[in-house]
């Protein structure tokens, strides 16, 4: 436990001093708050509940914020291998598995941060400017409930896949999963958008809305994944996604377990 | 903690890095030389732990290295430095330090904190110890290296070329700390530079091919060069033509050389007392690489 800890606790101490890491996500940040169009969260009608007003803004800087997060994250396994530090930990006594649960939980923490951040930002924006205290406090649920699944979500596959088929090659086949996996509209083509699987946080936005954010129980391929959006189904998405975002880790600890066994 | 194996072997595809290896290590500073790809690095990734075994056996302090209890048995009180050690560029060495202890287990925090300032003091980083380490020459991440290996008392310090890039000052100290070290622990030195050997083990193994050539005593080692060693001085600059050159200086009466080889090399040439350099060469030269 205290291992799993420490991995943690350095984890999150490295990749939070990174500036690319804040670059990379608030710069994507700004850019979608400031482009925003009409039907952007800023512009929600006066007197809109604070629930509603934050869970677009999380909504809002769903569509890119989680690209930079999976972009930082991409690095953190292969590094050790590019940087050395490979042969040391593995010399320590203990197991790949605490290994790589340290760094999921110190990477996923700390790429987060920049992403409160923004929600933070836009809280206190809204605060000021609708006279609502209410809505700083919505920014941090917000985040909760609609981001911070998503990149649980993300993290696992950011760390893992790039073990397999190189950070930057995983860097773009992401960027196109995000959109065909978010944003892509589930009658056009066959696609993940509007499932319990879409990390941009479809199912819980449309729940503190009241109404279909994206594509939420809009009937598509894999109909199974798409019931109407309920406070049931939104336990289960956020459920799904976390599970789901830790299947490559446990692939990549039993892999790693073997490896250290057997020539 | 004594390291023993038998028939220990690995491959890697098809090359074969250790050929069943036969190796016993008593206690005390044990230094391991041989040529680039003779298979040092894989010996001691075995014993730290991080590669498993192709087939023999390995036992570290009665544990065995095959099985998953014995290597985190073994791994709990290892200090080792691998030869290529990467570092952290965005921690300092104090933590870095505070990092690896966390992982071996140092738990008290003040304990740890107090050894890592320690173990800073001894390597002379202190003055660094809370700069981030990206831009810290090659000397010094050596020396942070070496430093973590040092963590947490082990019993065990399985060390890859740790003199590698050090000023020859810094090498000298830590070559004289190993061997203090090494007291009641078990030192296993990996190095190309045979002076390192000669001053502080008193026991070494010499691998070639994958193959351990020779183990015994250092000053036996050096008895390898006896009869073969031979100086030769030339006017015309020319090497002799049979045997290992293993040093060449220009005074004013000619080229001196220092030749090994079995048979006298020219009629000039005077049998000189071997230093341990040329022992080995003079193994090697019996015993080459396949
Ligand atoms: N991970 C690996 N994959 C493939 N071949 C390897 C690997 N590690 C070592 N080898 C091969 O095994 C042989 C022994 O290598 P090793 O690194 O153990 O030698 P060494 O004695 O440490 O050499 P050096 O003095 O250059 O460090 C070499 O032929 C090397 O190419
Ligand atoms: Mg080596």
């Amino acid at each position: 436990m205290s291992e799993l800890l420490a991995v943690g606790r350095y984890e999150f101490r490295m990749q939070v001093r990174k500036r690319s890491l804040w670059l990379a996500m608030l710069l994507l940040a700004a850019v979608i708050a400031l482009t925003q169009g009409d039907r952007g969260p800023r512009y929600t009608e006066a007197g809109a509940p604070a629930r509603e007003v934050m869970a677009g803004w999380a909504l809002l800087f769903g569509i890119v914020v989680p690209i930079g997060f999976g972009m930082v994250l991409a690095d953190r396994l292969v590094r050790d291998r590019r940087l050395g530090t490979t042969a040391l930990l593995e010399s320590l006594p203990v197991g790949p598995r605490v290994l790589l649960a340290g760094k999921y939980l110190g990477g996923l923490a700390s790429s987060a941060l920049p992403g409160l951040l923004a929600m933070l930002v836009a809280g206190g924006y809204e605060t000021v400017h609708r006279g609502d205290p209410l809505m700083l406090a919505w920014a941090v649920l917000a985040f909760g409930l609609i981001m911070l699944p998503g990149l649980a979500f993300v993290a696992g596959f950011a760390l893992v896949s790039p073990l397999v088929i190189s950070a930057p090659l995983f860097r773009v086949l992401f960027v196109g999963y995000w959109f065909w996996g978010n944003m892509l509209p589930p009658e056009f083509l066959p696609s993940l958008s509007g499932t319990l699987l879409s990390p941009i946080g479809d199912y819980p936005v449309s729940w503190l809305i009241g109404e279909t954010a994206l594509y939420a129980g809009v009937p598509g391929w894999l109909s199974f994944l798409r019931p109407a959006p309920s406070g049931v189904s939104v336990l289960v998405s956020v459920v799904l996604l976390v599970l789901v975002g830790l299947l490559p880790l446990v692939v990549a600890g039993t892999v790693f377990s073997r490896q250290r066994r057997t020539a | 903690m004594d390291i023993q194996t038998t028939g220990l072997s690995r491959r890697f595809g098809k090359v074969t890095a250790l050929h069943s290896v036969d190796l016993s290590v008593p206690g005390g500073m044990y230094g391991l030389l041989g040529a680039n790809g003779a298979g040092k690095t894989t010996l001691m990734r075995i014993l730290a732990g991080v590669l498993p075994p192709g087939g023999g056996e390995v036992r570290v302090g009665g544990h065995d290295l095959t099985t998953g209890a014995g290597r985190t048995a073994v791994q709990r009180r290892l200090g080792y430095l691998p030869q290529d050690l990467g570092l952290y560029p965005d921690l300092t060495p104090r933590e870095f330090l505070d990092y690896v202890g966390l992982l071996k287990g140092l738990d008290d925090t003040r304990a740890r904190r107090q050894q890592v300032d320690e173990l800073l003091e001894l390597v002379a980083l202190s003055e660094v110890a809370g700069r981030r380490m990206k831009g810290f020459s090659g000397g010094m991440r050596r020396r942070v290296g070496i430093a973590q290996a040092l963590l947490g008392d082990p019993a065990l310090i399985v060390v890859d070329e740790p003199t590698a890039g050090l000023d020859p000052e810094e090498r000298v100290r830590f070559r004289s700390l190993l061997a203090g070290l090494a007291g009641h622990r078990t030192v296993l030195l990996s190095t190309h530079i045979v002076e390192d050997v000669a001053q502080t083990c008193q026991h070494a193994a010499v691998m070639a091919g994958g193959r351990v050539v020779y183990t015994g005593t250092v000053p036996d080692l050096v008895r390898m060069g006896e009869g073969a060693t031979w100086e030769v001085v030339t006017t015309t600059g020319a090497p002799p033509p049979v045997g290992v050159v293993v040093s060449a200086i220009s005074r004013t009466d000619g080229t001196h050389y220092r030749v090994i080889s079995s048979t006298a090399p020219g009629a000039h040439a005077v049998p000189a007392a071997p230093s341990l350099e040329d022992g080995y060469v003079a193994l090697m030269q019996r015993a080459p690489a396949q």
